[in-house]
């Protein structure tokens, strides 16, 4: 299923058809629209002689269902059948303009004039068949598109056949008869939305499916003062992008640089992806922002003109002279719209003309802003609307469709732009904050003196990102009047006024479902709560006293009755058991929105019933009842599943949404930074419709949002006695409120420590010295011709070649994606760089004229051909244990590969270092040279695995800690764990810091398949390491393992059950809402690695047994979260991703932090987790 | 030029000369044209993207060709079509289970691979398993019913009873 995109012109120009018109309408915006042109009319419905029924709308399907009811309603005016009519939505190509689908206005605006069109229609075909049939009008009727004789008979016509031939053409009238609700049969009944099966089998397209010949992908590289769109900064921060750092990725096409515009494309989607991540662009610092921790105070200090929009009795006096006086300050967070898909467009910009396929929520202005922003007329440009994530009020869909015009421009083809994650989260304009002051009090008779509510609503229309940071458009933060949404309370209190602070906006912010009436509900029914509470009254009752309007009066008992509401006139506190209580919260509103004074959608109200655990904090809604009032329903189907999205989405909004910033940005760009409502989270929702048939049909797709987080609140001080005015009700909040503590403050980042690399290098200096001057230099080996690989047999390369990989050649002599073995890998050492020789038997640059004397030398003694000394990053201590046989075999296989022409560069050695013959008394000093000999009391296997791990295996190398000259040390700290690459190699002997100590299964399992389920996955350096491993036989491997385990501590005498106990007292320990740790774990840790979480793909690696967690060093669980694992080190491992992009250096802080704190309970906290951080962030290493 | 992998997709073997490290959904939408698979996170975190290896649900957007390599990937296309859909795609669209839809390929994806596991789940059970993916419409409660009616209908799950459950309508 595609969208529909008929052209009217083609439609118009066929006979046998009949078309209502309306000549096009000047929609104006909240920025400047060009008027339409003269004479151009809009098309409303057409019909053909086909059987074809189309209905035009300028508004959009945002997932709610209106193309499935605006149908109904089509069909049921024409009486047609509903599957019949095909309805055509928000292109600006072929649709009316009807202005942003906004305020839940589809149905209750927008549907009118279809409405009439399709009543116009019918009586326009049922005129022309009373002519054919020569029966008056009024003896007709129409059934499923056939005009026949309400007598019956077999005379009848179809549409179809009435229009054979003709070019009717009508003007939508004004006043049209339309059909009494009595005689619908099709809107008012249950109907299947049209669009889901295809949904469902992936046969629907949305925009992110478009694709258009020759398209190419386009990612953009946002600012860092990510959300923020204001101020002088803004289009002026770009001091330079370097090119040359993408040139030589495949498939780049072009850079594009517009003012603080900077986008890639390239010719596939993931190769634009790597460009973006990998462009160095150099940004100004951004500027920081108001404290927004400390919202209030923010929003009192942001600049505001003061509206009033009601002021009846005498406040000041009713206020002074009130018995009980009672002033409220309620606080409402950043949220986020967080689609769940980040947005996506394709644009294509010719000299003919623009296309725009978006999945905007507003196509008309969007055309305007494209217009702007490219400085072409509005009609050269069409917007092709696609369906696209649910957006619930403005995500990023506009920015991105002007990024991929930006971006075709500049490359003169069609380009597909998709959003990442991080950018939808950041940039999208959030539901602002806003801050709602309540004054008054009850008279001593308990009636209410006052109500003086002011309100601040700090946000704006988010004007197109492109416009901003290209310059075309200023940044100067209109001022929008949208703070008053349902700021009228909807009691009637006697001495009230209403105030509200019109404010440009603190981040960039819009509209999201409910606006600004959801927070100002919030503070309208709390307080009625706490007034009613006060005079000791019933809240539903005390509500009903001071509600006059029959519609809210009616719903209001009618929720209550149905939710079982329980009389009460104080908080009752109910235990359930232990430290859980029970509570029960009402409240109602009625969603007024648009233009002050605007006009109202549905009524609704809720009763939430919750449960709180007084202990933890955790507020769990059991239970929703949620009533409804919206007129006649069209599809009641269709309203009750947007009740229950928005009795979800609001509720989730309550607990658990609060977007969180940096001192210059937002800093939520993942669902672990913004969690939301889950599966297990969600209450039981009862929906109580008002069925009001007489009645106009009500916007449903935001009301019933309004009353949440209200009821919620009402519904944890019933249950606690505890009163809460700012949402979310997190665990944290709750509990600090109801016992007094508050959580410690995540840690500040330490200051950089001297690395102690530096001063190793500063004290060696001196030590080695002296030291050589009398030692021996060694002399050259004669270079010979290349042998022919023919002289060796197939056999002696096969077991050469296995030794190669025992030996990981190749992963310290390829560099990533080059030939193998031809060298050139930088390999970052304390005491410099040094780069992997060419191993392939190139004769310039590789081994090819090394006698197997010199490969011989070379492999024990560590002397280059040439005689030059090699540094023992090449672990030449190890390899001098391999026999003579093996070393042979290594020589023929390395010389039987393809040569490589491939010049090594110069090794990058700190003084003294880089003075080669000195390793000649660094050698004397360490290296002893001989074959292994075999260790008679060991059995033959332990002593296979000695040699292997101990030989061309050096594992070693990386897992025995080296003194300060870089040697291995030896006897106890053999295996006690190392350092390389900036990975930790963790010790493989008793001194490891893994809580069930290494066994040979367990060594077994994890060399042979990179996972051992006591210890993790082999990941950074190690992933190779298997890799590498996986050609030597199972005997080499359980050698190896036999051997390493015989350094081991002893043995738990169970450890799958100390492997069970310890993974059930972590995981019973987790608390996902506490902290930014817990967060951040639950949302992007724990569907992979969570005990209990869903059977996915690969290894489910317990972190409450992982070695890497109970380190004395963060350092590879901080790498992994960065970095993740990008190649496996077996294919059945699954894939970690990358978190580098996703998570600044404090949220990876805190998630390490937490990671240690629940997984490691008994080892010592990491110190100074955050500036490891920054440190491994900026030295990402060559695994 | 990097060795060719060849995968098994939707029962049609295709080899990619591409990086092993190419994340699969990009091959599976942009190479196969395959719709099902969205783009939600890249990070393995919302489930949109969600796909079966081997008869085992997979997030797309983290697994790499090169994990893919040799196995059978199933997409929302292969699990059936609009003429023949899958018990699991004929109780979502009967459960009416999507609002916007773009979760809903993970949505069936996650419950086909969790049904052929456990067959009979109880609702609760049902809900841990969709717990890591997300919904932001607010669909669950259709998406539920859903799961509970498939497993019904797949003759696992025994009848709920008239036991008031958080899915009775």
């Amino acid at each position: 299923m595609t969208e529909p995109t008929p052209a009217p012109a083609d439609l118009l120009a066929r006979t046998g058809t009949l078309a209502i018109l309306r000549p096009a309408q000047h929609v104006k915006g909240l920025v400047p629209t060009t008027p339409p042109p003269e004479g151009a009319l809009d098309i409303f419905l057409y019909v053909d002689d086909a059987g074809t029924v189309m209905a035009f709308n300028g508004h959009v399907d945002l997932g709610t269902g209106i193309r499935t009811a605006l149908a109904q309603i089509v069909a049921e005016e024409l009486d047609v059948p509903l599957d019949r009519v095909v309805m055509v939505l928000g292109h600006t190509g072929g649709t009316p303009n009807q202005g942003a689908t906004i305020a839940s206005d589809s149905i209750q605006v927008s549907a009118i004039p279809l409405r009439r069109a399709a009543a116009q229609a019918r009586h326009r075909l049922v005129a022309l068949a009373a002519e054919a049939l020569d029966v008056p009008a009024d003896d007709l009727m129409v059934t499923d598109g056939v005009v026949h004789p309400r007598a019956g008979g077999n005379a009848g016509l179809s549409y179809a056949a009435i229009l054979a031939g003709r070019q009717e053409r009508l003007m939508l009238a004004e006043t049209v008869a339309v059909k009494p609700v009595s005689d619908y049969r099709i809107v008012g009944q249950r109907m299947p939305r049209v669009d889901i099966p295809a949904k469902a089998t992936g046969t629907f397209a949305y925009v992110h499916d478009v694709r258009v010949p020759g398209m190419l992908h386009g990612r953009v590289v946002r600012p860092p003062y990510a959300g923020v769109d204001a101020g002088d900064f803004i289009g002026h921060s770009l001091i330079g992008v370097d090119e040359s750092s993408v040139a030589g990725l495949p498939g780049v096409v072009a850079v594009v640089t517009m003012g603080d515009f900077v986008g890639v494309v390239a010719e596939r989607e993931e190769q634009a992806a790597e460009a973006a991540r990998r462009l160095v662009v150099r940004w100004k610092p951004a500027p920081p922002l108001p404290d927004l921790k400390d919202l209030p105070n923010a929003l009192r200090a942001n600049p505001s003109r003061t509206r009033t929009l009601l002021d009846t009795g005498d406040v000041d006096a009713a206020r002074a002279a009130a018995a009980y006086p009672m002033d409220r300050t309620y606080v409402w967070p950043y949220q986020m719209h967080a689609s769940i898909g980040p947005s996506c467009a394709v644009a294509d910009v010719t000299a003919q003309g623009v296309t725009v396929w978006s999945g905007t929520q507003n196509p008309f202005p969007l055309r305007a802003d494209i217009a702007l922003l490219l400085g072409l007329p509005e009609d050269v440009i069409e917007i092709i609307r696609f369906e696209a994530a649910g957006c619930y009020g403005r995500n990023c869909a506009d920015d991105v469709a002007a990024d991929a015009a930006l971006l075709s421009r500049a490359v003169g083809r069609p380009v597909r732009v998709q959003l990442t994650r991080e950018q939808e989260h950041a940039w999208e304009p959030k539901g602002a904050a806003q801050l709602m002051e309540v004054k008054g009090g009850l008279n001593a008779d308990g009636t209410v003196a006052a109500y003086d509510f002011s309100t601040r609503y700090p946000s704006n229309a988010a004007t197109t990102l492109a416009l901003l940071l290209t310059g075309r458009v200023p940044a100067d933060n209109p001022i929008f009047e949208m703070g008053d949404r349902t700021s009228i309370a909807p009691y009637a209190y006697d001495n009230m006024r209403v105030v509200v602070h019109d404010m440009a906006p603190l981040v960039r912010a819009a509209w999201l479902r409910g606006v600004s009436a959801l927070p100002n509900s919030f503070a309208h029914e709390s307080y009625v709560d706490e007034l009613a509470t006060a005079a000791g009254v019933d809240p539903v009752e005390f509500r009903l006293r001071h509600l006059h309007d029959p519609r809210a009066v009616d719903l209001v008992k009618e929720v209550a009755e149905k939710a079982g509401w329980e009389h009460r006139t104080g908080p009752r506190q109910e235990v359930v058991e232990g430290d859980i209580v029970r509570g029960q919260g009402f409240a109602y509103a009625l969603y007024v929105h648009s233009k002050f004074p605007g006009y109202g959608a549905a009524w609704s109200a809720w009763v939430a019933e919750v449960e709180v655990n007084k202990a933890t904090g955790d507020v769990n809604v059991t239970r929703v009842v949620v009533g409804q009032d919206s007129g006649l329903m069209i599809n009641p189907a269709g309203i009750e599943h947007q009740i229950h999205g928005n009795v979800i989405q609001s509720t989730s909004r309550a607990l658990k949404e609060e977007v969180s910033f940096s001192d210059t940005a937002v800093a939520s760009r993942e669902w672990g930074a913004y969690p939301i409502l889950t599966f297990p989270e969600v209450p039981v929702i009862k929906v109580v419709l008002m069925p009001r048939p007489e009645e106009p049909p009500l916007g449903s797709g935001e009301s019933a949002s309004v009353p949440s987080a209200a009821a919620i609140a009402n519904a944890i001080f019933d249950a606690t006695g505890v009163r809460f005015r700012e949402p979310p009700f997190t665990p944290d909040r709750v509990r600090a409120a109801l016992t007094g503590e508050t959580p410690p403050p995540e840690p500040k980042p330490h200051k950089k420590k001297r690395s102690w690399f530096a001063m190793a290098g500063a004290a060696l200096a001196g030590a080695l010295g002296m030291a050589t001057i009398a030692l021996p230099i060694r002399g050259a080996i004669a270079p010979i011709a290349p042998p022919d690989p023919s002289a060796f047999s197939a056999e002696m390369i096969a077991r050469g070649k296995q030794l190669a990989a025992l030996g990981d050649c190749a992963v310290c002599h390829t560099v990533p994606g080059g030939v193998a073995n031809a060298g050139g890998r930088a390999m970052e050492t304390p005491f410099g760089t040094v780069y992997a020789t060419n191993l392939t038997p190139d004769s310039d640059t590789g081994i090819g004229r090394w006698s197997y004397a010199a490969f011989e030398r070379a492999m024990r003694e560590g002397i280059s051909r040439d005689g030059r000394h090699l540094y023992p990053a090449f672990p030449y201590t190890a390899f001098t244990k391999a026999s003579d046989t093996d070393l042979q075999a290594l020589y023929a296989y390395l010389m039987s590969q393809p040569p490589a022409s491939a010049p090594v560069p110069e090794a990058k050695m700190a003084f003294p270092f880089n003075i080669r013959p000195l390793m000649a008394a660094w050698n004397m000093l360490f290296l002893m040279t001989g074959q292994a000999v075999a260790d008679p009391a060991r059995s033959p296997q332990w002593n296979r695995g000695a040699y292997l791990v101990e030989g061309l295996g050096h594992c070693g190398a990386c897992h025995t800690p080296r003194n300060g000259l870089g040697a291995e040390k030896t006897g106890a700290a053999y295996l006690a764990g190392g350092m390389v690459d900036g990975w930790e190699a963790p010790a493989l002997t008793a001194l490891s810091k893994a809580p069930i100590p290494w066994t040979e299964a367990e060594l077994y399992s994890y060399l042979r398949t990179g996972f051992s389920p006591h210890h993790g996955t082999a990941a950074g350096p190690m992933a190779p390491v298997v890799q590498e491993l996986a050609h030597l036989p199972d005997a080499d491997i359980r050698a190896m393992a036999v051997y390493l385990a015989s350094f081991s501590g002893p043995a738990p005498a169970d450890p799958e059950t100390k492997a069970a106990t310890l993974q059930a007292q972590a995981t019973a320990a987790l608390r996902p809402l506490d902290t930014l740790g817990g967060k951040l774990y639950e949302g992007a840790c724990a569907a992979c690695h969570s005990e209990s979480g869903p059977t996915l793909f690969g290894v489910r690696p317990a972190l409450a047994l992982n070695t890497n967690v109970h380190a004395a060093r963060p350092d590879n669980l901080v790498r992994v979260i960065l970095d993740g694992i990008p190649s496996p080190a077996a294919r059945d491992l699954g894939d970690m991703p990358a978190f580098r992009d996703s998570l600044d250096d404090g949220q990876v802080a805190a998630l390490v932090r937490y990671i240690r704190a629940k997984f490691a309970p008994d080892a010592p906290a990491w110190e100074s987790v955050e500036s490891t951080v920054a440190r491994l962030r900026s030295a990402p290493g060559t695994h | 030029m990097p060795d060719p992998v060849t995968l098994t997709v939707n029962g049609t073997d295709h080899t990619f000369t591409l990086p092993r490290e190419t994340p699969l959904i990009y091959i599976l939408r942009n190479d196969l044209a395959l719709n099902g698979p969205k783009f939600g996170c890249g990070l393995g975190e919302c489930g949109a993207c969600t796909v079966l290896l081997d008869g085992v649900a997979a997030r797309s957007c983290v697994v790499t060709l090169g994990s893919a390599e040799g196995r059978a990937v199933t997409t929302l296309e292969g699990l059936g079509t609009p003429e023949a859909p899958h018990p699991v795609q004929v109780a979502f669209i009967a459960e009416q289970a999507a609002q916007c839809g773009y979760c809903l390929n993970g949505m069936i994806m996650a419950t086909t691979s969790f049904l052929m596991r456990h067959p009979a789940p109880t609702e609760a059970e049902a809900r841990d398993a969709l717990r890591y993916n997300l919904c932001r419409c607010g669909t669950h409660v259709e998406i539920l019913r859903a799961v509970m009616r498939a497993a019904q209908e797949m003759g696992g799950a025994p009848d709920q009873g008239a036991a008031e459950t958080d899915l009775a309508p």
